[in-house]
């Protein structure tokens, strides 16, 4: 059976019925287009509370298989709220990574995996040794709140304490420093 | 779809929730937020590639930074190779750096009590400046400052001899906390 497809740019709630128009068959278009709009939002919330590539990409995938789940058989009741539905299930699933749940693999033995011609890329490194020249431009106090906090993504009450200063303190030099370093590396400003 | 944003999320407040500084209801507002917009998204993930650029180059020995003495322990965890030389004030250290390490430390005791503004002051053999890192940041009770040279740049570097120097900036003046020579030779 040929699938239907969905001409883009749409908005969501269009995206959302022409997933569930086209079942039974599957309109590929539409849920790769899904994919890649959504895909990198919830890699985000789960790097956010996971603090792990791997276990982010996992939440991930297992998100978008549960939300697929739900459009195919037209279960969303607001296709307008796609995003609130995808963050709850996002918070959900995170809830359940946590209490070692394994619904993933059952969701995975039901749906199979997306092809990898849909996965959404790994976003872009930056541009290595320029990043480096503009970390070398900041001062020694913005090089060390950034390392500190970045390294394992610590809080500014965590790496203040370990620096001598408040955390109020530290806010302020992270904030500076990442201004310095976006500015630095869009050319705006001190660009090597 | 939306191509633009209204109302963005200040830059600082997507940065106070990456490291989860936000109030449950704040946090819950931006992701709320950051979920149905792509512009704000997109600056998230911005900062995100910010911060694996930042955990990378650290990794890889491209830069260097004065760090403290948990996080050096946190680099260890990591699975960082790390060479430790411990120096009390005025000693000598031979040093070197070889393929297996990821990083080298300078561990410089010292007594900091007291001093609200270090310097650290970087010597030829000869006393000519090499360079001086300003204000670096210490924990005054910690008795040692940690400072992590960039990796990638010692290993180039000949055999040579160091003094580093310790240096409180006052508002009478500047006084010697310690110095230290280090003897580096390539492994």
């Amino acid at each position: 059976m040929q699938a239907p497809r969905v001409d883009l740019p749409v908005d969501d709630a269009t995206l959302v019925r022409a997933i569930g128009n086209a079942a039974p068959g599957v309109d590929s278009n539409a849920e790769s287009e899904l994919y890649r709009r959504l895909a990198p939002r919830v890699r985000l919330y789960g790097l956010r509370h996971l603090r792990d590539p791997q276990a982010a990409a996992d939440l991930m995938q297992q998100v978008l298989l549960m939300t697929i789940e739900k459009l195919r058989t037209s279960k969303l009741r607001e296709p307008d709220k796609l995003a609130s539905f995808v963050l709850g299930m996002c918070r959900m699933v995170v809830l359940d990574l946590r209490r070692g749940a394994a619904r993933r693999d059952k969701l995975l033995r039901t749906y199979g995996r997306f092809e990898d011609s849909i996965e959404p890329d790994e976003p872009k490194g930056l541009e290595g040794e320029k990043l480096s020249r503009c970390i070398g431009r900041l001062s020694e106090r913005e090089r060390s709140v950034l390392v500190l906090s970045f390294f394992a993504d610590r809080s500014a009450e965590e790496v203040g304490r370990e620096l001598g200063l408040t955390s109020e303190n530290t806010r302020v030099i992270r904030h500076r420093a990442l201004q310095r370093l976006r500015e630095c590396m869009s050319g705006t400003r001190d660009a090597p | 779809m939306i191509q633009s944003c209204a109302e963005p999320i200040p830059f600082g407040t997507l940065v106070e929730y990456w490291f989860g500084e936000l109030t449950e209801d704040a946090e819950q507002r931006v992701e709320a937020h950051f979920f149905g917009c792509r512009h704000c998204s997109e600056q998230l993930e911005g900062l995100a590639s910010l911060g694996r650029g930042v955990r990378s180059a650290f990794a890889r020995g491209a830069i260097s930074a004065v760090i403290s003495a948990p996080f050096l322990e946190q680099m260890k965890e990591h699975g960082m190779r790390v060479r430790d030389y411990p120096v009390s004030p005025g000693g000598r250290v031979h040093c070197t750096i070889s393929a297996a390490d990821d990083a080298v430390i300078g561990r410089l005791k010292a007594s900091l009590s007291g001093a609200t503004r270090i310097d650290l002051v970087r010597m030829n053999e000869q006393g000519e400046l090499l360079f001086r890192l300003q204000d670096i940041p210490f924990d005054p009770v910690a008795g040692e400052v940690l400072l992590c040279p960039s990796a990638a740049a010692l290993r180039r570097m000949p055999a040579h001899t160091n003094i580093l120097q310790l240096l409180a900036v006052e508002p009478e003046g500047e006084r010697s906390i310690a110095e230290y020579v280090f003897i580096h030779a390539p492994s």
